[in-house]
């Protein structure tokens, strides 16, 4: 007979009051490791789409991520085939680097011509095998398989827009996009327009373009942009498909090509550079030994160019903004719930105490110290914590493996793709872990006061009780 | 060594005690002199707001005087704070109470248990001990039992029990017999008469039942918070002061 026997006894004493308790803190818990599941889960969805469209790292130019967008030749990184290899044969980055790859960044005006309308884009160069490789990257699980890679085995004119560019240059019907309705305005005075004969020239390889037909799959744009000596240069473009960007801002202006192509564009015959290097890692964790290695790796090549490695979270701040944003409303859930199970178990453990008073004065009167009694409240207070806790873990673990089966989708803000809903609670440790703790504490807590109450009732006064 | 001779169990010395009904200020016990002998089954009698629980509560070290000196088993209690008070109550004083008062989710045997628990004997002499008190109260093959599951009588027992578990100086038991039948009532006065002789244990009962009366070996009258006699059987007549017809007591000087 100790402490925790008699505690436990006294719980199953009122056995209605005590479940009721109970599956009160074990709601509270399941519904906050729930909202933690759908918090962790869209975590890793971000962090798995930023992370295969962009990598966990970036070499790039100290300066480029605030200046480099206007003019991309000047904050570019020259040599980046031996930097690639250097981060490549490097013993420490080999192990955990799964994808190094070159991109370019650029601004520029689309153009269709055909329908004669244009507008400002801004483009990106990319090596179709390397980011093919980058969307299998899956180390969360999140079951949300990126689409394949559209340039991947496509010719070197092949191009990607988003679904903004889609339809503002009127390639919808073309691409076949589904909800793209053309404007009134723009059906009426569309004239079909002829590349003018210049503009095709500077294109070159299309050549006469009033007559030929171009019968491949896709659409055709056309994509000027300034070279680095700050002459236009143009290339003709066979759009293959329009894909979401995730942002409207963003859907409004991407154009992907092959590195090769805007290099073409805007290097000419010059020297490339790339404005950045994606380094994918193996595993996220791997980011600050990564950084510190490539750190010690840059210094090689920095005294001819000021680099600078930049995670994911750097190079997407909305990713940041986001999880903080979810973070503090888990915080203010856990607070309420919290708030709410303190309550709860407080007003169970002084009806306890009020109905077990001459018990309590009987116990102090054989010998039972005042702490004694403490100690019998807070640990039935810590019981209920724990069983509650525990409770809704099990819950959680058991609704979320249920929704996840379930096969349901949700639209998340600002996307037109319909994601699978999941809610990652197991495997969530550290969430399941403190939620329990936090969850116990408060049921420790919550059982404080009445303990302390319990303990300094006078003995005469508790005995007298009716 | 003759009787006179032997400690004291309990001195009370200039007590007084007093309550705060609202704004008034209500005396329970009005400058108390008293001694109980060690061994012997002293009763309390008086009527209703004599003072006799509030004496108990003095000499059980649950309560404290407003002024004068209680001295239990050779130690001032007045000057113990409440921790050594509990442990002073664990190790010295058994209580037996009209409503039994046993723990309802501990059985018989874990209720006896619990002051040896408390007082952090050894397992194996703990059980040894409770199946002892068990057996010598009647209540050996209802060990498991909770008191729920137990009659009136038996769970008066288990009090018993439990009162004597750690060997205390002092027994105080008020009104014991209230809650029994009359045929148990007797039962747990004979039991309780034979748990003093065989433990030598001092019991200090308050009751107003005259077979608790007549068992009795010092029998004490109270009276609006004062002493108003005090016979003890088999003793010479000290000074009477209000004589009673019961021929088992002969009247004794109060203790001063």
């Amino acid at each position: 007979m100790n402490t925790w026997m008699l505690a436990a006894r006294n719980l199953l004493r009122n056995r209605r009051r005590s479940v009721a308790t109970l599956l009160a803190l074990a709601i509270g818990a399941a519904s906050i490791l729930l909202f933690g599941g759908f918090r962790a889960y869209i975590e890793y969805s971000m962090l798995t789409g930023y992370v295969r469209a962009g990598g966990h790292l970036q070499v790039q130019h100290r300066d480029f991520f605030l200046y480099g967008n206007g003019n991309p030749t000047a904050y570019g990184i020259a040599d980046h085939p031996g930097l690639m290899q250097a981060i490549l044969d490097d013993p420490v980055m080999k192990s955990m680097v799964t994808v190094v790859t070159p991109m370019l960044v650029f601004g520029g005006i689309a153009g269709n011509y055909d329908a004669g309308v244009s507008r400002t884009v801004f483009g990106t160069g990319l090596v179709p095998e390397d980011i093919t490789r980058m969307r299998a990257w899956d180390e969360f699980l999140v079951r949300n398989p990126s689409p394949p890679f559209a340039l991947d085995g496509a010719s070197d004119d092949a191009a990607i827009v988003g679904l903004g560019v889609a339809r503002v240059l009127l390639l919808c019907a073309d691409l076949g996009v589904r909800n793209c309705p053309q404007p009134q305005a723009v059906s009426q005075t569309s004239q079909a327009a002829s590349l003018p004969p210049d503009i095709a020239e500077l294109a070159g390889s299309l050549g006469d373009v009033k007559t030929q037909r171009d019968t491949r799959r896709g659409a055709k744009i056309e994509l000027l942009a300034g070279q680095s000596r700050g002459t236009p240069n143009v290339a003709a473009l066979r759009v293959m498909t329009a894909e979401d960007q995730g942002f409207k801002e963003l859907d409004e202006v991407a154009v992907l090509v092959k590195f090769s192509q805007a290099k073409q564009l805007i290097f000419g015959k010059s020297p490339a550079k790339a404005t950045a290097l994606m380094v994918q890692l193996d595993q996220t964790q791997h980011v600050e030994p990564a950084i510190e290695r490539l750190t010690v790796l840059l210094a090689r090549f920095s005294p001819k160019q000021p680099l600078a490695v930049m995670d994911f979270k750097a190079l997407n701040p909305f990713y940041v903004q986001t999880i903080d944003l979810f973070n503090m409303i888990f915080g203010f859930i856990f607070v309420l719930i919290g708030g709410i199970v303190l309550f709860t178990v407080s007003n169970t453990m002084n009806t306890a105490v009020v109905e077990r008073t001459v018990e309590i004065g009987t116990l102090r009167a054989i010998g039972l110290r005042q702490s004694g009694i403490r100690r019998l409240f807070i640990t039935e207070g810590f019981l209920i914590g724990c069983i509650g806790a525990t409770t809704g873990c099990v819950v959680a673990v058991v609704l979320s493996s249920a929704i996840n089966l379930a096969g349901l989708t949700w639209r998340p803000p600002g996307s037109s793709e319909l994601l699978p809903l999941m809610l990652r609670v197991w495997g969530e440790n550290a969430m399941m872990t403190g939620t329990t703790l936090g969850l116990i504490l408060i049921g420790t807590l919550s059982a404080w006061w009445p303990a302390r109450r319990a303990s300094d009732l006078n003995i005469v006064d508790a005995l007298r009780h009716a | 060594m003759s009787e006179a001779k032997l400690e004291p169990v309990a001195v009370l010395k200039g007590v007084t005690k007093s309550y705060q009904m609202d704004a008034v200020e209500v005396p329970v016990l009005k400058g108390i002199d008293l001694l109980i002998r060690p061994g012997h089954f002293t009763v309390l009698l008086g009527p209703s707001g004599s003072g006799k629980t509030t004496l108990l509560n003095l000499l059980g070290c649950i309560d404290r005087p407003d002024q004068g000196q209680v001295v239990v088993a050779g130690c001032e209690i007045d000057q113990l704070d409440e921790a050594q008070r509990a442990d002073f109550r664990a190790a010295n004083i058994g209580f037996i109470f009209q409503s039994f008062n046993l723990i309802p989710v501990l059985t018989a045997f874990e209720n006896i248990e619990y002051p040896l628990v408390l007082a952090g004997m050894e397992p194996d002499r703990r059980r040894r001990r409770v199946e002892r008190l068990l057996d010598a109260v009647g209540l050996a093959d209802r060990a498991d039992n909770r008191p729920g599951q137990l009659s009136g009588g038996q769970r008066q027992r288990v009090a018993i029990a439990r009162a004597l578990a750690r060997k205390p100086k002092l027994v105080i038991a008020d009104e014991p017999t209230a809650s029994l039948d009359s045929q148990t009532g007797l039962a747990i006065l004979a039991l309780m008469r034979r748990m003093q002789e065989r433990y030598k244990i001092s019991f200090l009962f308050s009751s107003h039942d005259r077979t608790v009366i007549k068992a009795a070996d010092d029998l004490i009258t109270l009276r609006d918070g004062q002493i108003l006699s005090i016979r003890r059987k088999a003793a010479p007549v000290v000074e009477a002061a209000e004589p009673e017809a019961d021929p088992d007591f002969v009247d004794t000087q109060a203790d001063q």
